[in-house]
């Protein structure tokens, strides 16, 4: 048996299939893409196998250098809906002016539904503008993050009258995947963060423009239950550096009706219990933490809480954590409120974008 | 103007005249004579010569010739048509108001076409209609007749020259609708231009959001996104209005006599755009609409001019012809939303397209059955959903890879009872697997489904197996070459594929569904709905080697075989004696081919072994009475089968006693005895009843038995000797 395969391996092809291969190479082309396709199908469901399972201890920086500063003061302190998009197709920083142009007749044209809207044409209702927030990108892979707003004026304003920011959102790559970017074709462009805030009715017509412009998916990003896990014990690792104040959880129980626990930690006590799980010595800044410490870190917490209130909380969900640092729900919903500590999250949440790209 | 205008229009009609003499000029001199004097008898004929004629201000009232020669050209108008040359000279006649505008709408309304309309004709009308003397109820109604007899008129390239003098009657408002209509009819991309959208965007903000300027701005925007955009409500989606009403019954009576397609297409196809379901619903998966695309490159503007965008394509010729110049839509998903889309899907190259293709379809499925909150309760839409991809996939012959991964997570989380169909639809789709992931992907998920769900889905599960497996054959056979045995089956997959490793995936699936059925059927008792879709699957399996040359043979395990031969009911024996021939087959022609050729492949001796026990195992039950098997894997003791008191319990298989067959014994013993009171089934086995037994059993139908005793029991129906004990016509062994 095996001799016969080295045989037939060494005979040589043909061309005629050699040009029948090529015919059908097209659609396999696409599979190539499989390489992370079908590292996907190998741990086929649990999408958290891929997912991180340690990591660098968020380091503060200070990016106020090279973030301007209105531009920050736009990303810190609000909430934002998160969503993750496959890669923009045929997206260039080039082009965000005409981009701009674009959608701002499109929502011209989607709120008067009938009437002809000329590209480029005077919006009386609506500005849009877009541009490049410089100084995010981390890596040199990471595609620059595109920040879109949406002005207008309201209703009985005068002329005169300065218009006003009606929603706002981002798309954004930080620390992505080398090996992913890489292997998309130049016409791609991965942003697979997006988060917006305003008009709920405006969220959807700009998604919807981006949709059929670059011809991408938008989809829920909830933030589950790993990653808030991550984020609780992150932040309260942070509170060596910078104060977090305290450590705030919100609970689901499944019972009849549904029993929300909030839980508050004061920090001290949070950083306590962290140092004491802390597997690697506590000292060294540099080392990474571990899954199973921050497992261990939330057990801690959730056998405390057992013992004063006979109410085992690992029995349910965890919906949302907040610190002075920032807050995350589980809807898709994050607050950033330090600058220092943006890159870092964004970072996390750019890897569960990534995770929920199907190819 | 007037006068340059009429000096040409008596050079049409010299012309039109030389074209009619022209015509039978190659006859002989005295039948064209003789013609030429009928024709000019011919009232129809004096009448439109009348028509072409008649002087300028002619006196309509009391003109009696006038009258007459209407009436003529009317009568041939509405009982054949007008000839084009006919219409010609009617339209000049009418449009020009030699005779005043009053028998204007009289002409227009028997212009009948027989067969096309000059497209000349048509132009030099609209020309006179910038003249501008016209009634504009007149004007309506020859606006009105062009988009009727639209699709009759032989070219249009002049009219679409002329496109700049139709859009300037836009601004007329009684004429707008239907200039607009004419418009819509004649737009190619190179007539989108931005004063012409400034100008219907203006008219647009005087008179509202009237349908007509909606529906050509909507077509500007197909062509050229980049200039303007619109969104249409969806319940004003409904097309133009047709103007055919003053033809229709003219028209109608012509159809029914001449058999002339009359105006196919007179209703506007917007085929397109119409969407039944209702826009309420916000899911994941409802399809993209076609749509051009917006953002296009820069630098390739020039090479786009001539593209078509493939929401223009209305149909398949249409489709052939632009082939090489169709615009991808702005989203790639919807395509897979009109079957003709999808014939273009299939040669599609581009590698970039595909992928955008798949993320939005990895995501939607993802979207709608891993991440859903709702669990399920919009399951008519996934079903439409789903219904949808399988027939994509089944047109294109093909799985999206994106689909094969999804599925590939869903397995874990299925209850096997969700669109069932469906699922399994799309499952049997999966390219081959390499053998090495096989299980972990596919299998095992698979196998625990299997053993908790019903005796149903076991058989749908194992049918889908089945397809799937000839899918892979087929695929195989068909890139596959017989001098090339080794081609690497690269991309296929993620991971190359070579010839070997295919074999493995092959025997993998196979191996796999023979567990799977010999457990199965142990459950459900041998169940004969379950045996049958398993003989199905190993039906594929015996052929593999001359129906898909495969190198490759696998015999179906005990738990399978003996099921299928103790079966009760005689259609499970006769495809097991089909199945055993064509494993013969294959088997005699792989060992042929081996001799011959030297390399190939190699079966391993335990197949032969295996395909050697079952054969006898059958001839010896059928035939000879009798159990007895070489190295039988049957495990029941003696003592245990003696236990049971069935006395000679080893002749209870022959075709006599056999369960299945038993009744035809029967039947055939009443038959043969009628007179017989005490039935002795045994006295069958008397050589000229045994044969005429045998003759009796194939009359019923059982080809297979007939192929399985024709070749392998030596000598039946010649010798007869059905007491003595057959011999085996060709023992195959390896050996």
């Amino acid at each position: 048996m095996e001799k016969s395969r080295t045989s037939v391996t060494s005979t040589p092809i043909s061309s005629v299939s050699t040009r029948r291969i090529r015919r059908r190479s097209f659609r396999q082309s696409t599979r190539s893409h499989f390489g992370v396709a079908s590292r996907l199908g190998l741990t086929p469901g649990q999408t958290t196998h891929r997912f991180n399972t340690s990591r660098k201890a968020p380091k503060p920086q200070n990016i106020t250098e090279k973030v301007s500063p209105e531009h920050l003061a736009l990303l810190v302190k609000t909430e934002w809906h998160l969503c993750y998009v496959t890669p923009l197709y045929r997206f260039r920083h080039t082009q965000l002016k005409s981009y701009a142009r674009q959608l701002s007749a499109f929502i011209a044209a989607e709120k008067q539904q009938g009437l002809g809207v000329e590209v480029g044409g005077l919006q009386d209702t609506f500005k849009v503008s877009m541009s490049v927030l410089q100084g995010l990108a981390e890596t040199n892979d990471d595609p620059e993050t595109v920040l879109i707003q949406v002005q207008s004026r309201p209703a009985f304003a005068r002329q005169d009258e300065p218009l006003k920011t009606v929603w706002s959102g981002w798309l954004s790559c930080i620390n992505g995947n080398p090996e992913y970017l890489h292997s998309l074709p130049k016409d791609f462009t991965c942003l697979p963060l997006f988060g917006s805030r305003g008009l709920e009715g405006l969220s959807s017509l700009v998604k919807s423009w981006l949709r059929s412009t670059f011809d991408c998916f938008f989809g829920p990003l909830d933030i589950n239950q790993t990653t808030l896990r991550w984020l609780a014990a992150l932040w309260t690792n942070c509170h060596m550096e910078s104060n977090i104040q305290h450590l705030k959880m919100q609970w689901t129980l499944p019972a009849a009706p549904p029993l929300h626990v909030a839980y508050t930690v004061n920090s001290s006590d949070a950083l306590a219990l962290w140092r004491s799980v802390r597997k690697s010595r506590a000292a060294d800044q540099e080392a990474c933490i571990e899954i199973e410490e921050v497992t261990s870190f939330m057990e801690g917490l959730t056998s405390h809480f057992y013992r004063h209130f006979g109410v085992d909380l690992s029995a349910g969900d965890l919906n949302q954590v907040s610190t002075a640092l920032g807050s995350a729900k589980v809807k898709g919903r994050m607050k950033i409120s330090s600058s220092r500590y943006l890159i870092s999250t964004l970072s996390l949440l750019t890897e569960c974008a990534f995770l929920k790209i199907p190819i | 103007m007037a006068a340059l205008l009429t000096l040409s229009l008596s050079d049409s009609s010299v012309t039109n005249n030389q074209s009619l003499s022209s015509r039978s000029s190659n006859r002989s001199p005295r039948i064209e004579e003789n013609e030429r004097r009928k024709r000019e008898a011919d009232p129809f004929v004096l009448a439109l010569k009348y028509f072409s004629e008649v002087k300028v201000g002619t006196p309509v009232v009391g003109n009696d010739e006038l009258e007459n020669n209407l009436v003529q050209v009317e009568k041939v108008a509405f009982t054949m048509g007008l000839s084009p040359e006919a219409i010609s000279v009617m339209l000049e006649f009418a449009m020009s108001l030699r005779m005043g505008s009053s028998p204007c709408a009289r002409v227009l309304k028997c212009l009948i076409p027989a067969s096309v309309v000059p497209q000349d004709a048509v132009v030099r009308a609209v020309v006179w209609l910038s003249v501008g003397a016209i009634p504009i109820t007149t004007q309506v109604l020859f606006i009105k007749w062009v988009l009727t007899v639209f699709d009759m008129i032989d070219a249009k390239d002049k009219l679409r020259a002329i496109y700049g003098i139709i859009f300037s009657f836009v601004t007329e408002e009684n004429l707008c609708p239907f200039i607009c209509h004419l418009l819509y009819l004649l737009t190619r991309k190179e007539s989108v231009r931005v004063f012409r959208v400034r100008k219907l965007l203006e008219l647009q903000s005087k008179l509202g959001r009237q349908p007509f300027l909606m529906h050509l701005l909507s077509l500007y925007k197909v062509f050229c996104p980049e200039l303007l955009t619109i969104s249409i409500p969806s319940r004003m989606r409904s097309g133009f209005k047709n103007h055919i009403s003053p033809w229709k019954s003219a028209l109608m009576a012509l159809q029914k006599t001449n058999s002339v397609k009359v105006a196919p297409g007179i209703t506007l196809a917007f085929a397109v755009k119409d969407k039944t379901g209702s826009r309420k619903r916000k899911l994941h998966q409802e399809l993209p609409e076609l749509s051009a695309v917006t953002n296009k490159e820069p630098e390739t503007e020039q090479t786009r001019r001539d593209l078509v965008p493939i929401v223009q394509i209305s149909s398949f010729t249409q489709l052939l012809e632009n082939i090489h110049r169709i615009e991808l839509p702005a989203q790639m998903a919807s395509l897979l939303g009109s079957s003709l889309a999808l014939h273009y899907l299939d040669c599609v190259q581009d590698e970039s397209a595909l992928l955008r293709l798949n993320f939005w379809l990895g995501c939607a499925l993802q979207e709608e059955f891993l991440f859903c909150s709702d669990g399920g309760a919009n399951q008519e839409e996934g079903l439409q959903f789903l219904s949808r991809l399988l027939f994509a996939q089944q047109f294109l012959q093909e799985g999206f890879p994106s689909s094969t991964v999804f599925l590939y997570k869903f397995l874990n989380v299925w209850n096997g009872s969700l669109l069932c169909p469906q699922i399994l639809g799309l499952l049997s789709d999966i390219s081959v697997i390499p053998s090495s992931q096989i299980r972990t992907l596919l299998l095992e998920p698979l196998m625990q489904l299997f053993f908790t769900s019903s005796l149903f889905f076991k058989c749908g599960l194992i049918e889908c197996l089945n397809t799937m497996l000839v899918k892979w054959l087929t695929w195989h056979s068909v890139y596959t070459l017989d001098d090339d045995p080794d081609i690497s089956l690269d991309g296929h997959t993620s991971v190359n594929i070579t010839l070997s490793g295919f074999r493995d995936s092959v025997m993998e699936l196979v191996q796999f569904v023979g567990q799977l059925a010999s457990v199965g059927l142990q459950l459900e008792g041998c169940h004969s709905l379950l045996l049958s879709f398993i003989l199905d699957f190993y039906e594929t399996v015996c052929d593999t080697f001359l129906k898909f040359g495969l190198h490759l043979i696998i015999m179906p395990p005990p738990g399978v075989f003996y099921p299928a031969f103790f079966a009760t009911d005689p259609v499970s024996v006769d495809r097991l004696a089909y199945i055993m021939c064509r494993y013969k087959a294959n088997l005699m022609s792989a060992k042929i081919q081996e001799k011959v050729t030297e390399k190939a492949f190699h079966i391993s001796r335990q197949t032969f072994r295996q395909f050697n026990q079952y054969l006898i195992f059958m001839v010896n039950c059928l035939w000879n009475s009798s159990m007895y098997s070489p190295e039988t894997e049957l495990l029941l003791s003696e003592e245990l089968l003696a236990k049971s008191n069935v006395p000679q319990y080893w002749t209870y298989f022959d075709f006599i006693h056999h369960p299945a067959f038993m009744s035809y014994a029967v039947d055939f013993h009443q038959m043969c005895w009628p007179d017989r009171k005490n039935m002795d089934l045994n006295s069958i086995k008397q050589s000229k009843p045994w044969s005429w037994y045998l003759q009796y059993l194939v009359t019923q139908g059982f080809d297979g038995l007939k192929d399985f005793i024709k070749d392998t029991i030596k000598g039946v129906v010649t010798t007869g000797s059905g007491d003595e004990s057959a011999t085996l016509r060709q023992q195959l062994d390896s050996a």
